[in-house]
């Protein structure tokens, strides 16, 4: 069934958040959706989507109003993050041994293992990295404009601009060895595709391709933590196998499952950050002539663009007792989707939350996730990886326009692009 | 005059205070937050103010 989004727009009756199709639509009208259910159910229940061989849960609730989302987002001891936090349907216990990580984990294992990893993550560990950063995004850039003139003038903005440079630092940071890192994006994009089946070759099984995901990318990181425990290097892999916290280590099987939530959580979302911003700036070009001739607009015009795009439009969590929020009651189990691409439009936060402004201050955003202990580590990493690379754009491919339709990934939970048809038009 | 309080039960060392306000917030390479001015200047204080709002858990508070 597909949804008819004019009645949807219209009607909370007639949505259905469940639906793929849905997922999708163009942003504009998919926040249309989202506007009214806002207003008129904040709390809007849903079926679970249908999961070959896996049994339907009890459904869930989508929460859309920020005032509502933060409130739950910063109770975690009521509002949990262990019974899945990435997946409306609970983790099946075999694959909660790789991708049971830390964002699906609550206290006190959630505090012992983010303290350890936050040592690696502080803002004078991100000084040090942002050469690199530079390094790698300068690269990525003249290799795409080698493609373009080697080829007819096209490129995919997916694929030679906003993928590599995500990966290829969140590689540099693990000290991944070159000869392993296209098997880590293949592996990566099975294990964030959300079951989209174009992007899983064996498509009669995805649980059984996504778990072979999971292995290998945990064979690659195990190989790796051995390697460093016996010859120390200048990387985060080295880090994580030396640090301890009050006496206790990660083990090989932590630092596997962290490395598989660095690869998920670090790429596919700051790479959607950049394909959406690219596709954002070309639909609003007087906001990408203000952003170029002003450096200073660096700050705002990151947090806007996360705040405009959302690149994970939810977190799940699960209530752990019966209570009432703000005029809604709830059961013990109850799931509540924190719609984050909905709470971001709220009217009651943000002035005119419809209209694209790169100078948008305050702009307090739920992007990186609210308020609560899980807020998105790479936060720091991901805005200066962002900033790096529009500024790069701007002075080494100012010719760069969107020559076609975006083609969207049909996963509720990544709002993204597989390809973005980019023309570069040659210096002028 | 202002002062930072920091309930370390519940900092997770994230940084994003450091990043607003550097002249008074810095975590270290052990991943513990020190406030470097904990009577923060006037300058300061809305920096501060922006700070303690951005916390991720909320671990700031100001008290005047
Ligand atoms: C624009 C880019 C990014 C966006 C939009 C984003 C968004 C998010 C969101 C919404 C959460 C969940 C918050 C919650 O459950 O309360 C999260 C958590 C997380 N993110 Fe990001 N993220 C981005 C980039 C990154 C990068 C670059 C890294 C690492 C290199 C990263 C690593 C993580 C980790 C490890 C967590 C789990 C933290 C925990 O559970 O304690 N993210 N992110
Ligand atoms: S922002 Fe909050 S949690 Fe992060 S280091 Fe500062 S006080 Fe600690």
């Amino acid at each position: 069934m597909t949804v008819d989004l004019d009645a949807a727009a219209l009607d909370p009756d007639a949505v259905d958040l469940s639906d793929r199709e849905f997922w999708v639509r163009p942003p504009a009208e998919r926040h249309r959706v989202f506007d009214l259910l806002r207003r008129e159910r904040p709390f809007a229940f849903f079926e679970e989507p249908v999961i070959p061989m896996l049994e339907p849960g009890p459904g869930y609730h989508a929460v859309t109003r920020y005032a509502d989302l933060d409130a739950i987002s910063s109770q975690p001891s009521i509002f949990c993050s262990g019974k899945g936090a990435v997946s409306i349907i609970d983790i099946p216990a075999d694959l909660h041994e790789f991708y049971g990580s830390l964002i699906s984990m609550d206290d006190p294992r959630h505090a012992k293992i983010r303290r350890i990893v936050s040592k690696t993550f502080t803002p004078r560990m991100l000084e040090r990295l942002v050469g690199s950063v530079r390094e790698i995004v300068d690269d990525v850039l003249a290799t795409a404009r080698r493609t373009a003139a080697e080829g007819d003038g096209t490129i995919d903005v997916v694929a030679d601009i906003a993928a590599p440079i995500p990966l290829r630092v969140i590689c540099d940071l693990m000290g991944v060895p070159d000869e392993d890192r296209a098997m880590v994006l293949a592996m990566s994009n099975i294990v964030l595709s959300g079951g989209d089946p174009e992007l899983i070759e064996n498509r009669d099984d995805p649980l059984a391709a996504f778990l072979e995901a999971g292995m290998t990318l945990a064979g690659i990181m195990e190989r790796l933590a051995a390697e460093r425990l016996e010859r120390p290097r200048e990387d985060l892999t080295t880090a994580l196998v030396t640090t301890e916290v009050d006496g206790e280590r990660l083990s090989s099987q932590e630092i596997a499952s962290f490395f598989i939530l660095l690869l998920v959580a670090g790429n596919e979302t700051t790479r959607n950050a950049i394909s959406q911003g690219v596709l954002a700036l070309s639909e609003h070009p007087e906001q990408r002539a203000r952003w170029m001739a002003d450096p200073s607009l660096d700050r705002t015009a990151v947090e806007e663009i996360v705040r405009w795009t959302s690149p994970i439009t939810w977190m799940r969590r699960t209530a752990t007792q019966d209570g009432e929020l703000n005029g809604h009651r709830y059961r013990e189990g109850d799931k509540f989707l924190l719609v984050y691409a909905a709470a971001n439009r709220d009217l009651e936060v943000f002035a005119d939350p419809h209209v694209f402004d790169l100078g948008r201050d305050p702009n307090p955003h739920v992007g990186f996730g609210a308020h609560g202990p899980h807020f998105c580590l790479g936060a720091h990493l991901a805005r200066r990886e962002i900033a790096v690379t529009f500024r790069a754009l701007f002075d080494q491919l100012p010719d760069l326009e969107v020559a076609g339709e975006p083609d969207r990934l049909r996963s509720s939970f990544v709002n993204g692009l597989k390809r973005l048809p980019g023309r570069l038009t040659g210096p002028r | 005059m202002t002062r930072v309080v920091v309930d370390r039960e519940l900092c997770v060392g994230s940084g994003s205070c450091e990043m607003l306000a550097p002249d008074v917030f810095e975590v270290d390479d052990e991943g513990v937050l020190a406030v470097l001015e904990p009577e923060p200047w006037d300058d300061d204080v809305p920096a501060v103010r922006d700070a303690v709002q951005a916390c991720p858990t909320r671990a700031l508070t100001l008290v005047d």
